[in-house]
């Protein structure tokens, strides 16, 4: 992998970036895991706060590693958007240990980046921040007029839905057509 | 479709699935009547919406309810006459512990063809019946016996019925429990000799309702105004009832029809040959429930005199009448029966 483990702003600071401390640390010292998405920024993040990701969890007790094999070795999540790994970051540290409020209203409000996360959320296995962006996602539409969901949820007509469904079958018919060509062209 | 939107469609089924839990209603319904893929979505409500009811005419409206809470309703209404640009558009009302919520839409010329098209979608969206529809159009009674020819409760508007074989029609293919029926508009010679099938029927101008049609049916409450049985079928219906050979399972019988005979006569005719006694159970009338067993309501103690009549098995009837001279100078009777 080719980490090498910068921050996450331009200005970044050699070391991993590191979860805020909690105010009731524990007595123990807390173990730390790296992590790091598409822009290969690696975040260093407590294991209390990576137990809100089922999926982490999980490959933590799998693995057992120690402080130095997981620096080592971050958690790899190329189809997770740095800026939306560290939003997933922040708010596992926030709260960690803590009982998770009925609402949460630091959730984006770009409908671009809500919908990116909701799905690094769903593949992390976040369940109480996928709740949250859930509930988000319904507040969208909120009083709003037909007209307004389609162009929110970016919802197309039934028209629109079946000349894309020709489209893509005529791209599939194409590329089929190509690579039996070119297959003919390889037996030659 | 502007590209700073969220692409709803494009999220995994399981996140979809949570999306639509936190969905109310109208938005579900709302989604449901975007795309054909939006609807698939738009299934995957949780929502427990056990009855519809679609009111045409007076009201253009479709409202909602679900058992779980039944002091919430939600209603799309048409027939707000506000500034057009402002549909549609939501309102709640709060009374008492009732809750509505609005979705008013335009009230157009082609509102009837999306309320079709919104009923359908909620059958398809809710698994949600029609439990009470009131018709004002004939082409309702054919999409009717297509869509759903079961259902609880059936109103036909004022001259919708345009002829007997439609109302033929209607008795030999919906299955209907209670069955209410204003004026019709054919030939006034007419008389039906068979049944209704259905149990609860109120009939408006019932001259076509013949005795045999009353005797011969297995009513539970009948309700006929503007009837033509004359003080002679009233005493036959109630004779066979006391023999217990007709109407065995009638609660309840009203009937309202003219006679030529004055009002000494009249009442002779329509008791000959009964048994009945005076009814000492003054603070005790008979309970009738209505069909839906919600609003169960006891009969105010009735101003005249109240006569029973004891069935074979025991069953009380009770009967009240009155009677009255109108300004045609038509003897008009109101006829009551109560079992209990």
């Amino acid at each position: 992998m080719s980490s090498t483990e910068q921050g996450t702003s331009s200005a970044a600071p050699a070391e991993p970036t590191t979860a805020p401390e909690s105010a009731a640390a524990p007595e123990v010292p807390e173990s730390f895991y790296y992590v790091h998405g598409k822009d290969k920024v690696v975040h260093k993040v407590s294991a209390g706060a990576l137990q809100h990701s089922a999926l982490i969890h999980g490959m933590i007790s799998n693995l057992g590693y120690t402080e130095e094999q997981a620096k080592a070795n971050p958690f790899p999540f190329e189809n997770i958007d740095g800026d939306i790994l560290q939003m997933v970051v922040d708010w596992c540290n926030q709260h960690k240990g803590k009982p998770t409020p009925p609402e949460d209203t630091n959730l984006p409000k770009q409908k671009e980046k809500l919908f990116d996360l909701v799905l690094a959320v769903n593949y992390l296995e976040i369940k109480e921040l996928l709740t949250y962006c859930c509930k988000q996602v319904a507040m969208m539409v909120k009083g709003k007029s037909p007209e307004e969901i389609r162009e929110i949820w970016m919802i197309p007509t039934d028209a629109e839905d079946e000349a894309a469904e020709k489209e893509a079958k005529k791209r599939a018919g194409k590329e089929a057509a190509g690579e039996t060509a070119a297959a003919a062209g390889d037996a030659k | 479709m502007p590209k700073n939107g969220f692409p709803l469609l494009k999220l995994p089924q399981l996140v979809l699935f949570e999306c639509v839990e936190n969905l109310d209603v109208l938005e579900i319904l709302i989604l449901s009547l975007l795309s054909k893929r939006a609807r698939k979505v738009a299934q995957l409500n949780r929502w427990n919406i056990s009855e519809m009811e679609w009111e045409l005419g007076y009201e253009n409206q479709i409202s909602l309810s679900t058992p779980s809470d039944p002091c919430r309703k939600w209603i799309i209404n048409y027939d707000r006459k506000n500034d057009t640009s402002k549909y549609p558009y939501f309102e709640s009302e709060l009374t008492g512990d009732y809750v509505k919520h609005y979705l008013f839409q335009n009230n157009t010329e082609n509102n009837i063809e999306e309320m079709k098209h919104i009923v359908e979608n909620i059958w398809e969206v809710f698994r949600a019946p029609i439990r009470y529809i009131k018709i004002f159009d004939e082409s309702f009674i054919e999409w009717l016996l297509k869509f759903q020819p079961t259902i609880l409760s059936l109103w036909i508007k004022e001259d919708v019925i345009t002829s007997f074989e439609t109302l033929d029609r209607i008795f030999k293919n919906l299955k209907v429990e209670s069955f209410d029926l204003e004026s019709i508009k054919t030939d006034k010679t007419t008389k039906v000799m068979e049944p209704i099938p259905f149990p609860y029927i109120t009939v408006q101008n019932s001259y076509w309702l013949t005795l045999p049609a009353i005797l011969n049916g297995s009513y539970t409450i009948i309700c006929l105004y503007g009837s033509e049985l004359t003080p002679k079928d009233i005493n036959t219906i109630l004779k066979e009832w006391q023999m217990g050979t007709k109407l065995q399972s009638l609660l309840s019988l009203e009937i309202c029809t003219v006679t030529l005979l004055d009002a000494e006569s009249c009442i002779r005719e329509i008791y000959k040959d009964l048994n009945l006694t005076l009814s000492d159970r003054k603070d005790e009338n008979p309970t009738i429930g209505n069909i839906h067993d919600e609003n169960i309501y006891r009969r105010a103690q009735e101003k005249h005199r109240t006569l029973n009549l004891v069935r074979s098995d025991g069953t009380i009837g009770s009967i009240t009448r009155s009677y009255t001279v109108d300004k045609y100078r038509k003897n008009a009777i109101y006829f009551r029966l109560f079992v209990w």
